[in-house]
């Protein structure tokens, strides 16, 4: 029989939890009720004496200063009571460390099987509030039905003697594992059984396979293992290893693009190799600061003599999509693994997130699965836990609303690691493996959490995706194992580590045992949550908080010594081996026996045709619209359009200075409330260099050419690390590529050869901003289906597609953070210049989008007089020249003087048809216009001949002064003030929007 | 002399042990970061150590309130060694987790000797939320904590979900009448933040951010000296360095108001 302790706030305590669910309930639904108190459920599944559940109660699971409890339903007042619990198999975090407190207090372990299960249940009181009320607050609020279970209760019809209830979510599968021949006489016999096991194998890849498994050698070298036809774990390896999430197969495509029409057809084999590793790999030669790049988990820089620094992003974006909180924090703390498992393993130094979500107050007739507000709200959450209980500063964030996310959100999340130069007499970057080292998984156990997540990322969200993917992430444990392996790195214990990510133990193990050119695992030995996984789920189960590590055998009873001391689960579930074989045993039986390099060899490339239709004849056109003549009435709503105004409540939810590190913040300013253009931290904490990174993400120019979508966000990115000091000449890049699907289906994907395109322009613009720039990409990673098909109110699903979408990541050295500059005016009387040309760039817009125009002119790069301009700004910031440094961005010149002047809270007088300007004539060109490569820069007075010498031949004007007065006052074109505006109106219209969130 | 050694707890996702560790370096000791468990194996003796610091982070998760299972942990293990290590006169700091910890253990408030009694709590913020943002504080100077000797303003940030401080009246006002009250948010003049939002930045009664035992040799508090170890971790550095390019202000000390707090504890030896 189960116990159950009851815990909740004393009744004179005000319930933050219980009143944030109220406030939400009026503002998302106009459910309005009195009060809502929360009460914490233990429900203790285990063979304990009441005496000693009672001990438990009162000794750790009860504050007596602050809560009450009780092993019966605790007597408190309601209407309504929804009872919140998760589903049976759903990581329940809470309940884990909950056995580990009772294991330790009554020092004995729980039985197999016993565990501790955490729920809530929220007391509703108010008047007229009904079922359908609950409904909506249980469905909408308080629980998603793919991870959790609700259950409402009257308080008419509540029993407190009965209460909630027992329930206990526990797994019980009552079956044998089972390893299934799979007959492969025709390929459609194989294709139907793909089909009917959710395999997703392409269906060009279905002869390769079984031409394969036919093969005669093949066939012989099967039968001395007691194989013939292939295992269902051998194609579930494969299935895993040839998905586009693992292999790239869109990047390694071979597109046939045309620009104008059938005759002028030309072919690109393979974007990858073509657009990024090959520029990378020259900028590798010429920059011997860039260490490893485009082979390990993420990509290596200098950053001094005797640290690297390691770097990384991708995105979490279908599971996100369907439990916000469980795929973003599963994301976050996903992608702290890949350091982890870079080299020999770094330390966490710093993590970044970017949202992409449909419009926060959306109430058109589409559903999606959830509505952009509360998927906002759980991706929020999900990264703020994954990274706080980390122990990791997200020390910089975007969010960007758009319609076409509606479809699917993006989550970006992007890690940061450091790692000693040399480990154990060897650079830190390279491992190796020797055939005879063990292969140790470390970490968390496997489930059945995960399965066919890489293959359902891989296709398009429809209402039938599996929802068995949706995983949540546990910080707690995976901090454990990060301070566990880096002590046993540092002792020398680590020959070869990486991740267990998408594709679990298939792809970690299939991957590493490349090294040694073999492997034999043993399943069997593998630590499972429960019982009755089959074989193959064992082998590509996604369960999270694992990391595969070859240790030599002789290391072997140290490294699990140390395991034991850090409370980390490792285990040795087989051997590295030369024998060029993936051999998998299960109780000594063989279930899968295929070649080591079965995967790189022999599939058919992907094949795309790709046609470029340029903007005019896509029925794009510059709107007509004519000069305003309310310029402050303009500019305050621009600053408080969604994608302008400030966001502060975000960034203030996640811990940006843990690790002490902190150099510039998130949120700078006199009021400490601006968002920086870029995050600066001192990873070393005994040396003065500093390591500044930031992101761009601009997909609004693609609507009209993905090319210079590209060209712009990767300036931007650029120049963000420029305005706070960066070093030009050390600054990397990580490529994030998001786009909808490619592939040309007349009734399905009618537009796929432009999507297709746009993908190849992007290519092209990459490879050239980095050769431009010489930023080498340090990492990248893609995400090439994001499309949903939402349902409207007649019944019918219509498709909604992202904008293509690239978020840049640029990071960089700074040698000195003593020249580390913020974007806040500083003094009154100072000199404001711009720097760079303003074009008639109003295209893709935040102007012309406040009238729902795209328009044709869209910004675009000058690489070659931007960089001259970058690096004498560089030189300006290094000698101390400038006083405040801030790029211009989304929003234009308008909206990023004013974010000068409300940093510093100071006033500017502004002339500005002294800006440099390029065929421009009005006023409102000048101040929404969105060029690319310019800045805003106050400085001294008295540097002012210095610094001027320094930009002789460039585009740069004094436009103005800072003023102690604290209103922004332009003049434009025929000499009068068309902007007059207070500090603190144009603060109000920026913070208003979301002003209340917290 | 020799140095001050001091002990710094890590894992079970304690996360602040190389800051707070550094923190203590830079203010003079000798740091060794040293694992619970390796504590409670014995491998390690508290013996040699004069501080011991409960650092920042969210051990166990935090699942079950902050730092309810650490002190139940430590508390079940060595609770002996402890009464030990604070009946020899030594020191111990509690820092944001680790506080909260030192409150369940019983540790603090400490009132009289008592180092068994949970009587405050700190629990979760009124804001609903996690919150990152630099506080500034007042400190109490007739308090007798050894750690803020000397400080009379400080700013300091705070990152915390569960950081409100509350005890009934009675209680506070023995923390009052004992001066055991170190620390209260404060406006940036130094007058107590009266519960104003986000001056006060979690609800704590009477602003309270961090306290002492009757000997003040024990101490408590939410904000996080450690990340103030340089001076460029200060929100306001970068505006500052301007005006000390200008001459319009003199150049920051060498230890950080920060560090300051830890070096009072070292040189307390």
């Amino acid at each position: 029989m189960p116990n159950r302790i009851e815990i909740t706030l004393k009744p004179e305590l005000f319930d933050a939890e219980g009143e944030g669910i109220r406030q939400k309930a009026v503002d998302y639904f106009g459910i309005q009720s009195a009060a809502i108190r929360t009460v914490h459920i233990l429900t203790i599944d285990a063979d304990l004496s009441i005496d000693q559940v009672e001990m438990l109660r009162t000794r750790i699971f009860t504050n007596p200063v602050t809560q009450v409890s009780s092993l019966a339903s605790l007597d408190i007042d309601f209407q309504w009571c929804i009872w919140v619990g998760y589903r049976p198999g759903v990581k329940d975090n809470a309940g884990s460390t909950a056995v580990e407190a009772i294991e330790d207090f009554l020092h004995s372990a729980l039985k197999p099987g016993e565990a501790v299960y955490t729920s809530k249940r929220y007391c509703i009181s108010g008047d007229g509030l009904t079922h359908a009320h609950m409904d909506t607050i249980a469905g909408e609020l308080l629980a998603n039905d793919i991870i959790q279970q609700w259950k409402i209760f009257s308080g008419a019809e509540w029993d407190p003697g009965e209460g909630i209830g027992y329930i206990v979510p526990k797994v019980q599968l009552n079956h044998v594992p089972t390893v299934t021949t799979i007959p492969i006489d025709s390929d459609r016999t194989l294709l139907a059984l793909s089909k009917d096991r959710n395999l997703a194998l392409h269906p060009n890849d279905i002869s390769t396979i079984r031409r394969y498994f036919l093969k005669q050698s093949v066939q012989d070298q099967r039968a001395t293992v007691g194989l013939s036809d292939p295992t269902d774990v051998e194609l579930e390896y494969i299935s895993q290893g040839r998905s586009d999430h693992c292999n790239h197969n869109t990047f390694g495509g071979l597109f046939r693009y045309t620009e104008a029409g059938p005759d002028a057809v030309e072919v690109v084999d393979d974007l990858f190799k073509t657009y990024i590793q090959t520029p990378t790999l020259s900028l590798k030669a010429e920059k011997p600061w860039v260490i490893s790049v485009l082979w390990d988990n993420a990509g290596v820089g200098r950053f001094d003599d005797d640290h690297y620094y390691v770097i990384t992003g991708e995105t979490h974006n279908s599971p996100s999509n369907m439990e916000a909180y469980g795929g973003a924090i599963t994301g976050i703390v996903g992608i702290y693994r890949d350091p982890m498992g870079t080299g020999k393993g770094s330390k966490l130094i710093m993590g970044s997130y970017g949202f992409c979500v449909g419009p926060r107050d959306y109430k058109g007739d589409l559903k999606p699965r959830l509505h952009p507000r509360r998927l906002l709200d759980g991706v929020i959450e999900g990264v703020r836990d994954g990274g706080n209980k980390s122990g990791i500063p997200t020390t910089f964030g975007q969010v960007l609303f758009h319609h076409g996310y509606l479809g699917k959100c993006l989550v970006f999340v992007t890690a940061l690691g450091i790692m000693p130069a040399i480990v154990d007499d060897e650079p830190s970057d390279q491992k190796h493996i020797v055939p005879g080292d063990l292969v140790i998984m470390s970490g968390g156990r496997v489930g059945k959490d995960g399965i066919h997540g890489v293959t359902a990322s891989s296709e398009t969200f429809s209402e039938t995706t599996p929802a068995g993917h949706v995983q949540i992430g546990d910080p707690y444990t995976q901090k454990k194992m990060h301070d566990f392996l880096l002590e046993a790195r540092d002792s020398g214990l680590i020959r070869f580590i990486t991740d267990n990510g998408g594709g679990g133990l298939s792809s970690s193990v299939g991957e590493s045992a490349r090294f040694s050119n073999g492997c034999r695992i043993e399943l069997e030995s593998i630590p499972l949550k429960y019982d009755g996984l089959d074989q193959w789920e064992i082998w590509i189960s996604e369960s999270q908080e694992r990391m595969t590590i070859a240790v030599a055998p002789e290391h072997l009873d140290q490294f699990l010594t140390l395991s034991r001391r850090h409370a980390v689960e490792s285990t040795v579930i087989g051997e590295y081996t030369d024998s060029g074989k993936l051999h998998i045993t299960y109780g000594g039986t063989t279930c899968a026996y295929v070649d080591i390099d079965l995967l790189q060899t022999g599939f058919p490339q992907w094949e795309f045709d790709a046609e470029w239709i340029p903007p005019e004849q896509r029925g794009l056109v510059e709107p007509v619209i004519s000069e305003p003549t309310d310029y402050n009435s303009l500019l305050l709503d621009i600053l408080s359009r969604p994608n302008i105004c400030s966001t502060e409540w975000i960034t203030r939810q996640y811990d940006h200075e843990v690790q002490g590190t902190s150099v510039i913040k998130p949120l700078v300013g006199a009021g400490r409330d601006v968002n920086s253009d870029a995050s600066v931290i001192r990873p070393v904490l005994e040396s003065e260099r500093g390591l500044a990174f930031s992101q761009a993400i601009i997909p609004m120019y693609a609507a009209i050419d993905a090319y210079h979508m590209t060209t712009c966000t990767i300036d931007e990115a650029y120049r963000r690390l420029i305005s706070v000091g960066a070093d030009p000449e050390e600054i990397g890049g990580v490529d994030n590529f998001c786009w909808p699907n490619i592939q040309y289906n007349p009734r399905t994907n009618p537009n796929g050869k432009f999507k297709a395109a746009q993908l190849v322009r992007s290519c092209r613009a990459l490879r050239e901003m980095c050769l431009a720039y010489g930023i080498p990409l340090l990492s990248g990673k893609d995400s090439m289906y994001v499309d949903g098909h939402l349902q409207g109110p007649y019944g019918e699903t219509r498709k909604v597609s992202a904008l293509e979408t690239m978020q840049f990541s640029t990071s960089g050295v700074i040698e000195d953070i003593d020249c580390c500059q913020t974007l806040d005016a500083k003094l009154d009387g100072d000199l404001v210049y711009i720097l760079g040309m303003t074009g008639n760039e109003l295209g893709g817009s935040e102007y012309y989008a406040h009238y729902d125009y795209i328009g044709t002119n869209v910004p675009q790069v000058n690489p070659e007089s931007s960089l001259e301009l970058y690096r004498a700004l560089a030189t300006a910031i290094k000698k101390h020249l400038t006083a405040s440094v801030h790029g211009i961005y989304r929003g234009g010149l308008g909206v990023h003087l004013a974010i000068v002047g409300m940093a510093g809270n100071l006033g500017m007088r502004i002339d500005l048809p002294k800006m440099p300007s390029e065929n421009v004539s009005r006023n409102d060109t000048l101040l929404f216009s969105e060029s690319a490569g310019r800045f805003i820069v106050t400085i001294d007075p008295r540097n002012r001949q210095h610094f001027e010498k320094l930009f002789k031949k460039q585009p740069v004007a004094r436009i103005g002064e800072v003023t102690a007065s604290p209103e922004l006052v332009i003049t434009g074109f025929t000499g009068t003030d068309i902007v007059n505006l207070s500090i603190e109106k144009l603060k109000n219209a920026w913070q208003n929007p979301f002003r209340d969130l917290r | 002399m020799s140095k001050v050694n001091v002990l710094v707890l890590t894992g079970y996702g304690l996360n602040c042990d190389n800051e707070t560790a550094y923190a203590f370096e830079q203010a003079g000791a000798d740091t060794d970061r040293v694992h619970i468990n390796a504590l409670i194996d014995g491998s390690v003796s508290l013996d040699k150590y004069q501080i011991m610091a409960f650092i920042g982070g969210f051990s166990w998760g935090d699942d079950h309130g902050g730092g309810v299972i650490q002190s139940v942990r430590m508390q079940t293990n060595i609770g002996d060694q402890m009464s030990t290590f604070i009946a020899e006169g030594k020191l111990i700091i509690g820092i944001c987790n680790g506080f909260q910890a030192l409150v369940n253990i019983g540790l603090l408030p400490g009132i009289d000797g008592d180092y068994v009694t949970r009587s405050v709590a700190v629990t979760y913020n009124d804001c609903g939320n996690y919150r990152d943002q630099w506080v500034s504080l007042k400190v109490n100077g007739a308090s007798p904590c050894i750690f803020t000797k000397g400080l009379d303003q400080v700013e300091y940030p705070i990152r915390h979900g569960e950081g409100k401080f509350f005890a009934d009246s009675r209680t506070i006002e023995r923390l009052v009448g004992n001066d055991q009250i170190v620390l209260q948010y404060a406006l940036a003049d130094g007058i107590p933040a009266n519960l104003e939002f986000p001056h006060n930045p979690n609800g704590s009664i009477l602003d309270i951010a961090g306290i002492c035992d009757s000997t003040g040799r024990i101490f408590g508090l939410m904000p996080h000296p450690e990340a103030f170890n340089h001076w460029t971790n200060h929100p306001d550095w970068s505006r500052r360095n301007e005006l000390i390019r200008r001459g319009l202000s003199p150049a920051p000390g060498r230890i950080t108001p920060g560090i300051q707090l830890f070096k009072n504890a070292v040189d307390y030896f």
